[in-house]
């Protein structure tokens, strides 16, 4: 814990050295992530109430003056969107399957054979089998951002959709060699480019001649970064900034639940490990009156992998078959999981808890991912602001809360608000409760809901 | 001004088969002596004689039906009397049969359909997951056990309890009897008896199972027959729906009974049934049996050591054995929860089922006038997000975040991990842990623990391997459960390590690789319907 200064510079995730020879590379990067953290917090401003001050801050040009407590944030990288909506079983046998983008509303025939991966945990994999006999040789995880290397290769990119671009140097050269190191020597420079427009709700998503996140070597034929449409980093950004608003049920009082705030707020997945958490140790952060920011480096990481209970059919151990490959411990970027050719057998061989490894999913399990916030206590007094959507349930399938509506969306056929009257802090209600928790709320109208669909986070985007 | 959404209606609640589950599941023995019988028998034509007896069994095997009637009797006495273990409660025995996947196999073929890894494989080959020892030479190493050892795994486990020790002697002897008569070995037979000395609590001092799920269901179709009482007044909070007794979660039956509805996203809403493969495991559980030795001497010399070197430190004035204990297990000797009466134990509060589970983590608790007009006088506890009053590792934090949220999302993720404990220690107390040398047990006392859940992988296992195992689930930084929990992860040398605050915020570490939990056995058993074992099971 120290007295905050200004940060001097945002640096790339996990300090990844790749821009540190490239001329300008770096300051690019510190440019373009202030201008993501400023447009989150302008896209707030229209949420609290009119005087209050956005709790999400921008440590490169505001210090809120205090003691700075950092705050890990973890998750499990196995996407609970899949395990609510198949349950476990087939969902580690979807989860290693991809997607075309023509699922998540992207538009033409292109995304039809364009893939991504739907895992929506900030961590994604890539298994790589044996033809013949279906082994799986090699587990490949990564939680980098796609803008990383957009910013690597070089281009200038609408990232944030508010009019103003970000423009990096950049080296096609390098990712190339990063691809042809990491993925196969069989990468060709063409190959990293964008043949044809991906376009989604009308919005071109990346350009033609650009860098392209959904290239082959990067989701059919092998990983390197993240692709899923909401793993991103500055949808990380964009739901911090979002998790910050206090928000309060019809009667009136505070929702803190993580499952009823998302639905509430609509700041990301609800079916998810990931934006649940997250959003719920912000907005408690911002409960307690903080202001509150992502900790430099900002960016996603695996933070660890369990080990306890995997066993090698020779009976010595599995520490040498996961590798880090990129980043360091607790700071992950990329780790690969597979055995030595020396001990003469594949992942597949390897059990956990006696099972055999069939899945890459089955290995995520084991895999925590994290994020780091700062909160700076400052005896901020922030108003509740009514909810901007809600989640609605199948009462005869509840598997999922899928997707938050607005407010003012009707109900679909067959479900039901899910949540009512819950997620909040109890408290007995009785004639004298309920004066107090009246007389508490402002004399002034409550804040109207703003118009829901221009805030819903781009966490949400995919499916 | 947004519109106030009426208050929501109760959720309907299934009506549980009471006939036909094993009254050990629901709603559990809650007695203070019991006896275990470690069945293990052939297979093939010998079974011509243990199936005779598994159908004259399944008369005697104590039904839910009888078991909370036995249950509410003896509420109802002790409310009559206002005496904790009233003379004039009904008396009674109870029974209970679990197969393991090789003894279910052998008697019928659809078992290798159940589709729990966990179970399929046994609790052997799940051991290391768990965190049990890999040395070959350790005691909690497998083949080491007393019970369930390699080679030695049992085909089925019987639990008799009741309210008097001779009683459940006489039947045991019986089952014995028969049991060997039908062809069967008892290779396990122990017993388990609440301390004397301190009914209701465990070999360390800790008042243990106070923090049990809530079951949702009803008994019957009779208006208001639910398994559970519910305690609070609907009028005092729209959540009222979510719990029986304040803090005490409701949980929907397919948690712990297959073929019932499950966990859902919103706990008010019922979600879909735990899956019955094949059709006859409905109405049956999952039940786990660790037999957990427990080294008392060790866990108070460890206290000692560490609450000394920790008084060393600015801010640790206040780390008693006692207050070191009490930070480990997240309530005091007495039950009392330590967010509630962070700096002394308070008896009373450990005492009173209405208030000993009523508190939250993360935001201010309050009290709620239940019906029958108690009001909870003790004081109410007070926001610790950050675990200070509570550590994150505190056993009963780690495995049940309650309002905190977890790795795993909101509150389902705590929901579809509940277990129903059942359990009972063994062994004399030891009455002077100094005097260790003196010890007649010789350090064999402990708990065998028993626990019910419709998944041993996503309960219990999960639990014990995930949350409790880790330093940074289901929050950090955290770290493991030391109380009772394993750190199983290669190279760490089996050190578990959490992180202390003292009064100025300070913050310390405490490591130790003092194992004062040891696993010494035990097995994973289903328990099935009464009419499956009557009808699939027994021919």
């Amino acid at each position: 814990m120290a007295i905050k200064a200004l940060l001097d510079r945002f640096d790339p995730p996990a300090h990844l050295p790749d821009f540190n020879d490239l001329p300008g590379l770096l300051d690019q990067w510190d440019r373009a992530m202030i201008h993501w953290f400023n447009a989150s917090i302008a896209s707030e401003q229209g949420q609290v109430h009119p005087g209050d001050p956005v709790q999400f801050y921008n440590p490169r040009v505001f210090d809120p003056g205090g003691i700075a407590i950092d705050q890990a944030v973890t998750w499990n990288a196995f996407p609970k969107e899949q395990t609510r909506r198949f349950g476990r079983e087939r969902a580690l046998r979807e989860a290693d399957k991809l997607t075309p983008l023509s699922r998540a509303g992207f538009e033409g025939e292109i995304a039809t054979r364009t893939f991504f991966r739907s895992l929506n945990e900030y961590c994604e994999w890539h298994v790589v089998r044996d033809p013949d006999t279906d082994q799986i040789l090699r587990v490949t995880f990564t939680s980098e951002p796609p803008e990383y290397w957009q910013a690597l290769y070089g281009g200038t990119y609408d990232l944030v959709g508010d009019g103003t671009l970000d423009t990096f140097s950049g080296s096609p050269a390098r990712v190339l060699k990063l691809y042809r190191e990491l993925v196969s020597p069989a990468v060709q420079p063409e190959d990293l480019i964008c043949q044809e427009s991906l376009v989604r709700g009308g919005f071109v998503i990346v350009k033609k001649g650009d860098y392209n996140p959904y290239n082959k070597w990067n989701t059919t034929h092998g990983i390197v970064h993240l692709c899923s449409p909401p793993n991103t980093i500055t949808a990380e950004i964009q739901l911090g900034a979002d998790a910050t608003i206090l928000r309060q049920d019809p009667r009136r009082r505070p929702l803190v639940e993580p499952d009823a705030l998302i639905c509430c707020s609509a700041y990301g997945g609800p079916d998810r490990n990931s934006d649940p958490t997250i959003g719920a140790a912000v907005n408690a952060l911002a409960r307690l009156g903080a202001y509150v920011t992502l900790r430099n480096p900002v960016g996603l990481y695996m933070d660890h992998i369990e080990l306890g209970g995997w066993s090698a059919p020779d009976g010595r151990g599995v520490t040498d078959c996961v590798r880090i490959v990129r980043g360091g411990p607790q700071t992950i970027e990329r780790l690969v999981v597979e055995v030595p050719a020396a001990r003469g057998f594949t992942v597949s061989e390897l059990k956990i808890g006696g099972v055999p490894i069939q899945t890459g999913g089955q290995i995520a399990e084991c895999i925590t991912v994290r994020l780091v916030g700062t909160a700076v206590p400052s005896r901020l007094s922030n108003r509740p602001v009514s909810c901007i959507a809600r989640c609605c349930i199948d009462p005869h399938q509840a598997t999922t809360l899928g997707r938050p509506l607005a407010l003012d969306a009707p109900i679909p056929p067959g479900k039901r608000p899910a949540f009512v009257d819950q997620g909040t802090v109890p408290v007995p209600l009785g004639p004298a409760a309920a004066e107090a928790a009246g007389a508490a709320a402002p004399a002034a109208a409550v804040h109207p809901a703003t118009p829901a669909r221009a805030k819903f986070s781009r966490r949400i985007l995919a499916d | 001004m947004d519109a106030i959404v009426p208050q929501p209606s109760p959720p309907e609640e299934p009506i549980l088969e009471m006939n036909d589950i094993q009254g050990l599941a629901i709603p559990g023995f809650f007695k203070p002596h019991m006896t275990l019988l470690g069945l293990r028998y052939p297979g093939g034509p010998e079974l011509a004689r243990l199936k005779p007896l598994l159908a004259q069994l399944a008369a005697s095997i104590s039904t839910a039906q009888q078991t909370l009637a036995n249950r509410r009797a003896y509420r109802a006495a002790r409310e009559a009397s206002q005496v904790r273990h009233p003379a004039a409660a009904p008396r009674i025995v109870l029974t209970a049969i679990g197969f393991s996947a090789s003894g279910l196999a052998k008697l019928t073929p659809g078992a290798q359909d159940i589709p729990s890894e966990a179970y399929q494989q046994g609790l052997l080959a799940r051991a290391e997951l768990l965190g049990d020892p890999t040395d070959p030479t350790a005691e909690g190493n497998p083949k080491n056990w007393v019970v369930g050892a390699s080679g030695k795994a049992l085909d089925a486990l019987v639990v008799v309890a009741g309210d008097a020790r001779a009683e459940v002697d006489r039947r045991a002897a019986e089952l014995r009897g028969k049991l060997r008569a039908s062809g069967v070995e008892i290779a396990y037979e122990e017993n388990g008896d609440v301390r004397p000395d301190l009914p209701g609590h465990e070999h360390f001092g800790f008042d243990d199972g106070i923090s049990q799920p809530g079951l949702r269901g009803r008994a019957s179709a009779a208006p208001g027959d639910y398994v559970e009482d519910r305690a609070i007044d609907p009028r005092q909070t729209p959540e009222a729906w979510l719990w029986g007794l304040p803090g005490q979660d409701l949980v929907w039956p397919g948690e712990f009974v297959l073929g019932y509805p499950a966990t859902s996203p919103d706990p008010l809403f019922a979600g879909p049934p735990s899956a019955t493969t094949p059709q006859w495991t409905r109405n049956g559980s999952f039940l786990v049996f660790r037999r957990l030795r427990q080294d008392v001497a060790l866990f108070r010399r460890t206290l000692r050591q560490e609450s000394e070197r920790l008084r060393k430190l600015p801010g640790f004035d206040a780390f008693t054995p006692e207050y070191l204990a009490a930070r480990l297990v997240g309530r005091w000797p007495s039950g009392a929860p330590v967010n509630r009466v962070p700096r002394t134990d308070d008896a009373n509060l450990g005492e009173e089922r209405r208030a000993n589970n009523n508190f939250r983590f993360d935001a201010d608790s309050a009290a709620f006038a239940l019906k029958g007009g108690f009001k909870d006088p003790f004081p109410m506890a007070k926001a610790d997000p950050a675990g200070i009053t509570c550590p994150w590792a505190a056993h009963i934090r780690k495995v049940n975040v309650r309002d905190s949220g977890s790795d795993l999302g909101g509150r389902d993720s705590t929901y579809a991990r509940r277990l129903l404990r059942t359990g009972i220690p063994f062994g004399k107390p030891l009455a002077d842990p100094a005097a260790a040398g003196e010890d007649s047990e010789k350090g064999n006392r402990g708990l065998l623990f028993l626990s019910i859940q419709a998944s041993i992988e996503a309960q219990f296992e999960f639990l014990l391997a995930r949350w409790m195992g880790d330093p940074t689930r289901p929050k950090t930084p955290g770290g493991h459960d030391v109380f009772i929990g394993q750190n199983g992860e290669p190279g760490a040398g089996r050190e578990r390590r959490c992180l202390l605050f003292g009064d100025g915020l300070q913050q310390a570490e405490l490591a130790t690789r003092a194992e004062w939990v040891i696993p010494t056995g035990g097995g994973y058993f289903f328990l099935p319907s009464i009419r499956a074992l009557r009808e699939v099971l027994a021919q």
